[in-house]
């Protein structure tokens, strides 16, 4: 029992798959992938040319490369663009180390094909680099994976993971190959040795012949080339684009509405309807009768259809098809749960957590004799802890266009899981993966929402019905009340402390764990005799990954709890997690950070506090100081000082963006995220009472970056949240002496 | 070595659930109204029309994208509507209304819900109905004649 690290998960009795299973499927299904993909005649690069080198003049340099003849250089980036700037960062990463010049690189959503699975193929690809791959594969490497295949659809966005590992791993390595090659074919034609021609600025350089060239000129000269599975990658002081806030390519478009959404889908030769959609008010049930009546004669109305588990109504407009949809009664089958209201949930949550008592439940890490040194302990405390559920409520409307024809199928929709959407398509209505085409454009926001393809399958359902195409798009009301959820859960949690204070036994028990594994084990204190334990209750909601997703709530229990052991040890709350980092010198700078910007050890201003969290998530460090004014009795968010230490930043500006909307993210839900039960159905159903943090909320929000250097790069899109709410929370108990454990904050001070 | 290995497993995270290939049920019932392409039916004249309630029950169906007009029925987006003429202006319990008519102590009646429905944020200001002015005096009168017939009093 002297192992912190997180057991293994198994496949879950929900038939889901470990986080770690992916991507050591990746690693493995993709392991020849890049290598036989590349640029060799005859290799998979001939089917993926039409879909992604269409043009006459432009050509595949390898499989994440085109070049075309006006010399402009285009990234093919495999992950989504959902406003968190990915597509610009990895863009920046390929055209560092191939040299280009930035005003002439492009960026191009990579199609929904097996060959751009997100993996780290580069790991064997170019093994061993020194991008620190080796080091977290490792334990990962042999084995564990085997029996997970290509099957697995990890054309992917989430996790924080797109710089981290498809930047570092694949995009930068694909920039460095193809800049060699493009090398190789200079030197071949003028003859001279390779390692005498500089590039820069898309253009090949040798100086003693005075021979210069664009890029374009050897484009394809340098597909014939033999590929170096290990280029050499720039180090830090050759960075040209890397650490540089580069304006990102996707704002414009953004600025001027010229950008295309999901929602925004209108296929060439294509007549669409549109279909409005009213699903189960309560989890599991369906329709037993519908009562079409009133909604047949309304103007539009093509076709209502009882699909068994939603009501869909085809009209010539939206409007109409909404319209409609109001007035069809529909009776609904009864729900088997035995939750109606969010006491009963809680009441689930609570009995697991009696069931599991004090040692009880499934061991997630343990280290030392927790129960032994809780019963020697001079001090100890406890506290319950309660999260509600949570909807990712984005602001383009769930949507998805559909035409079932031939036998094929064309899906547009904005998702992160391209593949994934193209596999539930598959099954669901019985046409193979290969004649289905995913057309996934810009993402108005997810959030984690669109992990899950539901609403994709239900379009695709209802286009095959019709035989014509339609738009399906959800009413507010229905991504609000009928959705996927980030999970509620209570967690119980004991400390025991020595005589001067010193925490030395930690217990956490809570019935809800999901992703990462880490989530919830506080590893990075110094903390003797630590336990973790689950023990699982069912969920009335479904689950649905949630920005940060268990570091959402996980980060509000263990670091409100952690300020509660100062308190109860009499200390300051800051410095009594230094003196538990003792072993972790990046979490104690980033502290020291924090408390140097935010005048943490001078006294506040009259009627106000302060407080503070510190979450590793997704590889990056994220300290949070958050200053609440209680003049009025109701906390007023004055200032948020942030500093985060991801390893090293690519884009400064884009990683602050990141990290800011983390802090508003979870600021908002701190205060106001929460679904309620009525009868077993969701009451908020909008956003006038599914609030969001207002801008005369929102406190003044600074943000410092620490590069500490040779580590792997960390995440950017969720490590601002988890903080956000413990260090609020600590922030009002600093001022006002009221512990708060259960979230959402505003209703409390009403 | 142990401790590492919780530290690099954060590296890994995707987050990804079940690739949900789950069973979905036959189509139960499809009502087609008419093909694309085929011209909409002449709009029947519905004998119930000509009285203006029942005018005013059709007009009212632009106006259901946010309210709902049923006794003790959850208010959607906007309030329930069921008895709004005679209740004080911003006043049905639990329903978290615009600082605009929260404040105010009138009561609705068919002539300031007249103002009221012809421009909404002209009238009250700061009103959260930003859209759903109904600028065609006789769907006015019809749609304010049905929401006055529904309320307790008419034993709806």
């Amino acid at each position: 029992m002297n192992d912190m690290s997180p057991e293994e998960k198994k496949t879950s009795k929900l038939g889901k798959w470990s986080r770690r299973g992916f991507i050591g499927a990746g690693v493995l299904a993709g392991g020849g992938l890049l290598i036989g993909i590349g640029v060799r005649p005859g290799n998979p690069i001939g089917a993926l040319g039409p879909k992604v080198a269409a043009g006459a003049g432009e050509q595949l340099v390898n499989s994440w490369v085109k070049i075309d003849t006006d010399n402009i250089v285009t990234a093919i980036v495999p992950h989504c663009e959902m406003g968190q700037g990915a597509h610009s960062v990895l863009a920046q990463m390929l055209a560092d180390e191939l040299d280009a010049a930035w005003d002439n690189v492009r960026v191009m959503q990579a199609p929904a094909d097996g060959s751009y699975v997100v993996s780290d193929t580069a790991r064997m690809f170019a093994a061993p680099f020194t991008l620190n791959a080796a080091d977290w594969l490792e334990p990962t490497w042999d084995g564990l994976f085997t029996k997970l295949g290509q099957s697995m659809d990890l054309l992917i966005t989430g996790g924080s993971s797109s710089i981290r590992t498809t930047g570092q791993h694949q995009m930068r390595i694909a920039g460095a190959a193809a800049r060699q090659m493009l090398v190789g074919a200079a030197a071949d034609a003028w003859g001279v040795p390779a390692a005498e021609i500089a590039t820069r600025d898309s253009m090949l350089v040798h100086e003693a012949s005075g021979n210069s060239a664009p890029y374009s000129e050897f484009a394809s000269a340098a597909a014939e080339q033999s590929m170096d599975h290990t280029p050499t990658l720039k180090t830090r002081d050759q960075y040209r684009l890397m650490g540089r806030s580069k304006a990102r390519t996707d704002i414009p478009a953004k600025i001027n509405g010229t950008a295309e959404f999901g929602i925004d889908a209108v296929p060439d030769g294509l007549e669409l309807s549109y279909a409005a959609v009213v699903r189960p008010p309560v989890p599991g049930t369906s329709v037993i009768s519908m009562d079409a009546s009133r909604a047949e004669g309304m103007s539009g109305v093509l076709q209502i259809l009882n699909m068994g588990n939603f009501v869909a109504v085809v009209a010539d407009s939206y409007w109409q098809a909404q319209q409609a949809i109001n007035t069809v009664g529909i009776e609904w089958s009864q729900s088997e749960s035995p939750v109606k209201t969010m006491d009963d949930q809680f009441a689930v949550f609570s009995s697991a957590l009696d069931a599991a008592g004090d040692t009880g439940g499934d061991q997630a890490a343990a280290r030392g004799d927790a129960p032994g040194a809780l019963a020697n302990a001079a001090t100890s405390i406890d506290a319950e802890y309660r999260a509600p559920y949570l909807a990712h409520a984005p602001m383009e409307p769930l949507n998805c266009t559909a035409h079932v024809a031939d036998g094929k199928c064309d899906i547009w929709t904005s998702t992160q899981v391209p593949l994934m959407a193209r596999s539930e398509v598959a099954s669901t209505v019985g046409i193979g993966a290969d004649d289905i085409t995913i057309h996934h454009p810009y993402l108005g926001g997810a959030f984690g929402r669109r992990l899950g393809s539901e609403y994709v399958a239900m379009a695709a359902r209802v286009a095959q019905a019709t035989g014509y195409p339609i738009k399906m798009i959800w009413s507010r009301e229905e991504d609000t009340q009928k959705a996927l959820y980030r999970c509620a859960d209570m967690s119980r949690m004991r400390a025991g402390l020595d005589e001067s204070g010193a925490l030395i036994a930690y217990d956490s028990v809570f019935t809800q764990r999901h992703d990462p594994a880490e989530a919830c084990v506080p590893a990075m204190y110094d903390i003797a005799n630590t336990s973790v334990r689950v023990a699982e209750a069912e969920l009335h909601l479904p689950f649905q990954a949630w920005r940060s997703v268990d570091h959402s709530q996980q980060g509000f229990f263990i670091e409100s709890f952690i300020d509660e052991a100062a308190a109860a040890a009499g200390a300051d709350p800051l410095e009594y997690r230094l003196s538990m980092l003792t072993n972790a010198p990046r979490h104690t700078a980033v502290l020291e950070k924090v408390a140097e910007i935010s005048n943490w050890r001078e006294p506040s201003a009259e009627g106000t506090a302060k407080g503070v969290a510190i979450v590793e998530s997704f590889g990056t460090i994220v300290a949070e100081v958050i200053e609440v004014d209680m003049t009025s009795g109701k906390p007023k968010m004055t200032n948020c000082w942030a500093v985060c230490d991801a390893g090293y930043v690519m884009n400064p500006d884009g990683f602050r963006n990141q990290i800011e909307g983390g802090i508003v993210f979870g600021l908002t839900a701190a205060m106001y995220g929460e679904l309620e039960l009525e009868d077993g159905a969701i009451v908020q159903s909008n956003f006038h009472d599914y609030r969001m943090l207002r801008m005369n909320e929102v406190p003044n929000i600074e943000v410092a970056l620490i590069n500490s250097g040779d580590v792997p790069v960390g995440g950017a899109g969720e490590p601002g949240l988890p903080p956000a709410a413990p260090a609020l929370a600590n922030a009002i108990f600093a001022a006002s002496g009221t512990r708060l454990r259960e979230l959402p904050i505003a209703k409390q001070f009403v | 070595m142990r401790n590492r290995a919780i530290l690099t497993a954060a590296l890994l995270t995707v987050l990804v659930t079940a690739c949900g290939s789950s069973e979905q049920p036959e189509v139960v019932e499809q009502i087609v109204v008419r093909d694309r392409g085929e011209a909409a039916p002449a709009v029947e004249a519905d004998a119930g029309a000509t009285d203006l309630i029942a005018m005013g029950e059709d007009a009212f169906q632009m106006c259901t994208g946010c309210h709902v007009v049923e006794s003790g029925a959850r208010s959607t987006a906007g309030p329930n509507l069921f008895g709004v003429v005679g209740r004080t202006i911003g006043g049905l319990e639990g329903y978290s209304y615009s600082d605009a008519l929260a404040g105010s102590e009138l009561t609705w009646d068919e002539a300031n819900l007249d103002q009221f429905l012809t421009d909404p944020a002209g009238y009250l200001p700061g009103t959260d109905m930003l859209a759903g002015a109904v600028r065609d005096d006789e769907e006015r009168a019809a749609i304010i004649a049905y929401l006055a017939n529904q309320s307790s009093s008419t034993g709806e």
